[in-house]
């Protein structure tokens, strides 16, 4: 047979596949039906067959680069994108991810670099003045001043709805930079770590010198443990990126970093949920007028959990 | 192509399941950004939009800070997750992506899973630096992010991959349809005259016949001298072979061989006068039947031995 013969009997198979490609999409297998389903994959197999043998029938180049197309396409239609399996996410989160974080380097660095800083940085505004107007600035430290004159009463559920969403757009994104940052062969995440830990402890040393620190010390009780950990978590999670490029255990430096990502992503997640939940307790509870007792229990029981959750689902199994 | 070399160009090859080899063409930056821009202006809207929709049904109910604390959060979720959830749900396609026909797979040609495209997503933040600031009005700045990074990275990385791809394991591709395809038509009535004189065991051999079909298809695109003197390292050999008298037209020697090869066999009947001939001078191109949308008919093989 000659190549226009046999093109003249395919061209109806590849145009009825290219029709069902486009119809196929964005719908649900159930819509579309077993015997089109059916009638699809017989059609993707034909054009492969012929797209394996283009060389043998001599088709010509134009009709070898339509088939690679064609069957690209329907490639993509027959095995469409596996998205979110909750079961596997939820054992990844609270199996997984917390046995990972207790032997994870990356987690002891950020944490041991952000409390060191802010620790050191606590001590310094508060016994320097000086070093506090470095860091933060006077018209800073006024501000802050300023922000804590009144005794906290703000109760307005309303207002404070409106005050959750600003700092989950605020706090959240700004974890989920730190990840990325990290990328920055890790110095980027230490970098936004460090900086952080300074304008935090500065802010912390230096209002503990003041008179307002009562209202700021009940302001910031309550979601302080899930927001610093958010921090700590992100900054970790994206310094993970970056070292893998650095130390790759052997891979190629591509394959490393696609291993360590594998393996941060869910690190990223678990700490923009922690700022997401402190982003609540930031808006409803802190700003209260409810006792400074229950804004401490607050305290405590979410640290509870924390521990709970690094340390109890965290702690190496005997079976792994 | 199929000749076994390796094509130099951007272009990947998949092995399936099936054991198909197939190729993907790989999407430049540029065409990217174009689909990064439909993106952004959607998200802008829709955001734009909701929070006239939050604030007036909220308002009215008294309590804007409500809908206005949604709005934020709507805003923080369209901001971080809206390619990683489109490109998830939609086979790797966020609607800017579909309306330019680019779709993210994975780096083995395999669809991309949830957890590759909210990657690939969160990473963007890296791939956008540095951001370059622009002051709107007093004091209000903005970064708007240039994209840099990501562009240096693609340029070096061999599938046109930025960070974020390189890290998720991913790929975009263009899943353009292409319309040129079938065989190229030869309307000269010399040239198929010529084919029914040619010896009927004539033998064309596979190289020699993805010569001729590589030649016929582009031949509409040169002038005559040009022709004649691309075809002549093929056409003299072939002539001289076939015995032919000196000064035969090398173009039509090609064409008469590509028929040969290609359409139809040796036939005694002398070729139909075809409705498009002598309209002009043969390196006129060749008119497209109106309405069909196969630029290159195909020419079925009953219609030129009527």
């Amino acid at each position: 047979m000659k190549v226009a013969d046999l093109l003249e009997t395919r061209r109806e198979n590849w145009r009825e596949l290219e029709r069902a490609c486009y119809s196929m999409d964005g719908r649900r297998l159930k819509k579309i039906g077993a015997a089109n389903v059916q009638r699809f994959a017989a059609l993707y197999r034909a054009a492969c067959a012929d797209l394996a043998l283009a060389d043998a029938y001599q088709l010509p180049p134009n009709t070898v680069h339509y088939l690679h197309q064609l069957v690209g396409r329907a490639h993509n239609q027959l095995y469409p994108s596996r998205s979110f399996v909750m079961a596997e996410w939820g054992r990844e989160m609270l199996y997984d991810l917390p046995q990972r974080l207790f032997r994870d380097n990356c987690l002891r660095l950020a944490f041991v670099v952000f409390w060191g800083v802010f620790l050191a940085c606590m001590l310094s505004a508060y016994f320097s003045p000086k070093f506090s107007d470095a860091v933060v600035g006077k018209d800073g430290k006024e501000q802050m001043e300023q922000a804590y004159e009144e005794p906290l009463s703000r109760d307005d559920a309303n207002e404070r709805t409106g005050m959750a969403g600003f700092y989950v757009l605020h706090n959240a994104g700004i974890g989920l930079q730190c990840f990325g940052a990290g990328l920055l062969f890790g110095v980027g995440g230490l970098f936004t770590t460090i900086s952080n830990a300074a304008q935090l402890g500065t802010v912390f040393g230096h209002m503990a010198t003041v008179p307002q620190r009562v209202n700021f010390f009940q302001f910031v009780t309550a979601h302080g443990p899930f927001e610093l950990t958010g921090i700590v978590l992100g900054a970790a999670a994206g310094m993970r990126l970056g070292f893998s490029i650095i130390d790759t255990g052997g891979f190629t430096r591509a394959a490393s970093l696609r291993r360590a990502s594998r393996e941060a992503m869910p690190a990223a997640c678990a700490s923009v949920i922690l700022f997401c939940l402190a982003a609540v307790i930031e808006a409803f509870i802190s700003p209260s007028s409810l006792p400074y007792a229950f804004k401490a229990f607050v305290a405590v029981l979410t640290s509870a959990m924390l521990l709970f959750y690094f340390v109890m689902l965290g702690y190496p199994r005997e079976s792994a | 192509m199929t000749n076994g070399s390796a094509p130099i160009d951007t272009r990947v090859e998949i092995v399936t399941p099936e054991n198909i080899a197939f190729q993907y063409r790989l999407a430049g930056p540029f065409r990217r950004l174009g689909a990064y821009i439909l993106d952004v202006l959607i998200r802008v809207t829709v955001v734009f939009i909701l929070f006239w929709v939050f604030l007036l049904a909220t308002g009215f109910a008294g309590i804007p800070g409500f809908g206005f604390g949604i709005w934020l959060i709507v805003w923080f979720v369209m901001d971080w997750f809206y390619g990683g959830v489109f490109e998830a749900f939609w086979n790797g396609q966020t609607p800017g992506k579909h309306m330019l026909r680019l779709r993210v797979v994975s780096d083995e040609g395999q669809p991309i899973n949830g957890l590759q495209a909210v990657l690939r997503n969160l990473l963007r933040t890296v791939d956008a630096m540095p951001l370059i600031q622009i002051e709107l009005f007093q004091g209000a700045v903005i970064g708007l992010p240039s994209y840099q990074i990501g562009l240096l990275v693609s340029a070096i990385s061999p599938r046109f991959q930025r960070l974020g791809d390189l890290a998720a394991g991913t790929m975009v591709i263009v899943e353009e349809p292409q319309r040129h395809y079938g065989m190229a038509r030869v309307d000269e009535p010399e040239a198929i005259r010529l084919a029914s004189e040619f010896p009927a065991n004539l033998r064309i051999s596979r190289g020699l016949a993805r010569a001729l079909s590589a030649y016929v298809q582009r031949r509409q695109t040169f002038p005559w001298q040009r022709r004649a003197e691309i075809a002549k390292h093929v056409g003299e050999p072939m002539r001289v072979k076939l015995g032919l008298p000196p000064g035969t037209s090398y173009d039509l020697l090609l064409c008469a061989l590509y028929h040969r090869a290609f359409i139809a066999d040796r036939v005694d009947e002398p070729a139909p006068i075809s409705p498009f001939a002598g309209a002009g001078q043969p390196n006129e191109p060749v008119p497209v039947a109106a309405g069909n949308p196969w630029i290159n008919v195909i020419t079925p093989s009953e219609e030129l031995r009527r």
